[in-house]
């Protein structure tokens, strides 16, 4: 058999073997988050490219070294779980390189941090003063995870005590000019919805690429043809523009008017209109 | 333009603010959004009513304005 003929069956019977053991453990080999992942992964790569290139050697010797790192992987993950003593002997713990403001040199020490690579690494989450960090931690996978101190972080709504709607996750119901089907589901609309709302965007589903629907059952599309425009959708803005409007024109009745009675009927109403809006802006305005 | 007009067209607006709720009310997909838009829908149909018995009064006294 020539070598390169080799080659092809090594090659393939080695991608479909690697395929199968990353689909057995799962993401958290391909996140390599522990030590231990790390390891076995680069060593799984070596052995595979070493056997597919190594003719003079039995192929059934790298199989098995691959299936046998992958299985202790398997074995570590599983027992990780039951333990928690195992789990950190083995994943490791974070170490706290920062606490209350202050570098723990000692810390720092023990992991062989210098502080130029411990500043570096902060610079990498686009922290430059250390002094702004209020708490640092090393992961086992060697990266940084940095709390800033408070005055530092950025400005929430919830720090600005505004009351944002809370959003469901936007559903892709058109992709490349077909329906999904599950998503439309999820979604809670039907198809003859969503025939409706593309009639209304004057369009056909072959010319939609992709179609979202938010949390207020609003279709949002991209064509194919990018010359042409479509309206993004202006109901809520639009329906917040009448209300004030509206809001507006009691408050005018209520001026105008001479019979006292309907003067506090308007102005009740304008005022109970008045509440609708603050209450409905947050949802209202996108 | 008269007062009547105008307190009419207003009802209009109401009528279509009302409409434009409701179909928001079922449409959305968060539940907190849903009450939210239920409830005003119900505000405005009361904001409604009492400008349609104002319409009333007001072809009653200017019965020139009616239709």
């Amino acid at each position: 058999m020539p070598s390169w003929i080799d080659i092809i069956i090594r090659s393939f019977v080695f991608l479909a073997l690697l395929f199968f053991m990353t689909k057995i453990l799962g993401k958290k080999q391909i996140s390599e988050l522990s030590f231990f992942e790390y390891v076995s992964g680069i060593t799984i790569g070596s052995i595979a490219g070493e056997a597919i290139t190594g003719l003079e050697k039995n192929m059934l010797q790298g199989m098995a070294a691959i299936i046998i790192f992958s299985l202790a992987t398997l074995l570590v993950d599983i027992l990780a779980l039951k333990s928690k003593s195992f789990r950190d002997f083995i994943e490791g713990r974070g170490t706290v390189l920062i606490k209350d403001g202050k570098v723990l040199e000692e810390n720092l020490k023990k992991e062989k941090y210098t502080i130029d690579e411990l500043s570096a690494l902060l610079r990498q989450k686009n922290i430059y003063r250390v002094a702004d960090v209020e708490f640092a931690v090393l992961e086992p996978r060697g990266t940084i995870s940095a709390l800033l101190k408070k005055e530092n972080r950025p400005l929430t709504p919830k720090d600005l005590q505004m009351k944002v709607p809370s959003e469901k996750e936007p559903q892709t119901v058109i992709m490349d000019g077909s329906i999904l089907n599950e998503a439309l589901r999820s979604s809670g609309k039907s198809r003859g919805w969503l025939a409706t709302e593309l009639e209304k965007l004057d369009l056909t589903l072959d010319n939609v690429f992709i179609a979202q629907v938010d949390s207020y059952g609003e279709l949002t599309v991209d064509i194919y043809d990018d010359k042409l425009q479509v309206p993004s959708p202006s109901e809520r803005p639009l329906l917040l523009a009448t209300l004030k409007k509206t809001q507006a024109d009691l408050e005018i009745f209520s001026l105008e008017t001479h019979d006292e009675k309907s003067k506090t009927m308007y102005e009740k109403n304008a005022k109970l209109l008045q509440e609708t809006i603050d209450k409905l802006t947050p949802y209202l305005s996108s | 333009m008269t007062i009547a007009t105008s307190v009419k067209q207003c009802l209009a607006n109401l009528k279509g603010i009302e409409a434009q709720l409701s179909s928001l009310a079922l449409n959305s997909n968060d539940k907190g959004a849903q009450e939210v838009f239920h409830d005003t829908m119900l505000t405005i149909a009361s904001v409604k009513k009492d400008l349609q018995t104002r319409v009333l009064e007001l072809e009653r006294l200017e019965p020139q304005y009616k239709g």
